[in-house]
């Protein structure tokens, strides 16, 4: 039993700096194709803090291949953009509701070079 | 006991899949995403019930696929059974994001991104980011999302009856050239990071790399005098101070280290320190972080400042043009939404 509960728990470094780039580079992925795909825009916004995560996690399963602590440090650099971001950005997007009543981004396409 | 055997007859199958998988051919892992991203192209159909079905389940094989392929590449112990928590996690955090992206109402899309949260800040603790785990969790999930459920429920609209959500919440919108791109991206990720070549530099960087981060661990520590008055003290607890000799107060010697301290007596010892007395996770990134990168440090602190600074001017002109536009629409606007609900007025 023993032996049983340590080969399933015991993953292997590389397996697990592994499976998080894996799952890092998928967060990316879904976070961008949610970025490009929803109309709301502040899940618009909550997407690119999804792709912030996939970042972080992409920093640290890094600083464990290199034994290096800077990885984790850099983190914390990112969640201070992340902060920063999250108070700017909702702060404009409540500014663009007030205007329009509506969280649709597509409200604002007149913004964009006629074609 | 049938247990052992499984485990070998395991480690038989596994063993040539193991030494084939690195020149097993690099359209496996595109493949794989391929599917996933069939997947989500079906979950991302409003309204379908069977399509989503469909598409949860093609979407999961195609995750599972990749899982498979890239633990495979890992190599490792070779025992055949799945490195259980890193999976569950990882397809926590997907399914979190993945549900995220298509849910119809915007509230929970913003708590299935707590479960993402949850899920990364477990990776974390798998990785030996103790400290960046929780910080992740009370800054992610505790502060950044409380913000985002507050605007949320601030400028959403409240789903019309019969009607259901706001139509640009239920319609994605050009759902399949962003799965396009986004697969672009993944395909293009995971062969950059999973490619044999990538793999072998990744895992000689692993073996050799773990001497070099305990010097730099040791070297971090030798820098706070005082912590390593605290460390020798674990081991000799009536080190007063520590010794210096040759111009260093600490010698590192393969993955131990060896500290002179002056005992309480007035002698010298010497006091060997090993790995496990090297200081917390969260000692040591404070130390890497003061003491490598001060000036980001100081920039992060301005990055915030500022931000301040941008939320409160914001929040003025926001006031300011509430103003003008009553003073500009003459109360028309007023009057139909008091006439409607007054509890609204405020808020205009």
């Amino acid at each position: 039993m023993n032996a049983i509960q340590t080969t399933m728990l015991a993953a292997t470094d590389a397996q697990t700096v592994n499976a998080a780039l894996l799952v890092s580079a998928l967060l990316f992925a879904v976070g961008l194709v949610g970025f490009l795909s929803r109309r709301n825009m502040i899940l618009m916004f909550l997407c690119t803090e999804l792709m912030f995560q996939a970042a972080a996690l992409a920093m640290i399963a890094f600083g464990k291949v290199h034994h290096d602590i800077s990885g984790q440090v850099f983190v914390i650099f990112i969640l201070t953009v992340a902060a920063a971001e999250a108070a700017l950005a909702l702060g404009l997007v409540v500014l663009l509701y007030r205007r329009r009543e509506t969280l649709d981004s597509e409200a604002w396409s007149e913004l964009r070079e006629t074609a | 006991m049938p247990l052992p055997l499984i485990l070998s007859l395991a480690q038989v199958d596994t063993s040539p899949a193991t030494a084939t998988g690195p020149v097993s051919p690099a359209v496996l892992l595109s493949g794989a995403a391929a599917v996933g991203a069939a997947g989500l192209v079906l979950l991302m159909q409003p309204g379908k019930q069977s399509l989503r079905i469909a598409g949860t389940v093609l979407a999961l094989a195609g995750f599972a696929m990749l899982f498979v392929e890239v633990l495979k590449r890992a190599g490792g112990s070779g025992e055949g059974l799945p490195p259980v928590f890193p999976v569950i996690f990882g397809f926590m955090a997907l399914a979190g994001a993945v549900r995220m992206i298509t849910h119809p109402r915007p509230v929970f899309a913003a708590l299935y991104f707590v479960l993402v949260v949850i899920a990364t800040a477990g990776m974390f603790l798998l990785l030996g980011a103790e400290f960046m785990a929780f910080s992740l969790v009370i800054v992610y999930a505790g502060a950044i999302l409380i913000t985002y459920m507050f605007v949320l429920m601030l400028a959403q609209q409240s789903p019309v009856a019969g009607v259901g959500d706001a139509w640009y919440d239920r319609m994605p919108r050009e759902a399949v050239s962003a799965i396009v791109v986004g697969f672009v991206i993944l395909a293009t990720l995971s062969e950059t990071f999973f490619s044999p070549a990538g793999q072998e530099l990744r895992d000689s960087q692993m073996e050799t790399g773990s001497e070099a981060g305990l010097v730099a661990a040791w070297d971090r520590l030798e820098g706070m005098p005082k912590l390593l008055l605290e460390t020798a003290q674990k081991v000799e607890p009536t080190a007063t101070a520590v010794v210096v000799r040759e111009g260093a107060t600490l010698v590192a010697r393969g993955d131990s280290a060896v500290v002179a301290v002056k005992l309480a007596d007035g002698s010298e010892k010497e006091v060997v320190l090993g790995p496990k007395h090297l200081p917390d996770n969260g000692r040591q990134i404070g130390v890497d972080l003061v003491s490598k990168f001060p000036a980001g440090l100081e920039i992060a602190g301005v990055v915030l400042l500022m931000a301040l600074f941008g939320a409160v001017i914001l929040a003025r002109k926001q006031i300011e043009l509430g103003e003008d536009e009553r003073r500009g629409l003459a109360g028309m606007r007023r009057m139909t939404v008091e006439g409607e609900a007054g509890g609204t007025g405020g808020i205009r």
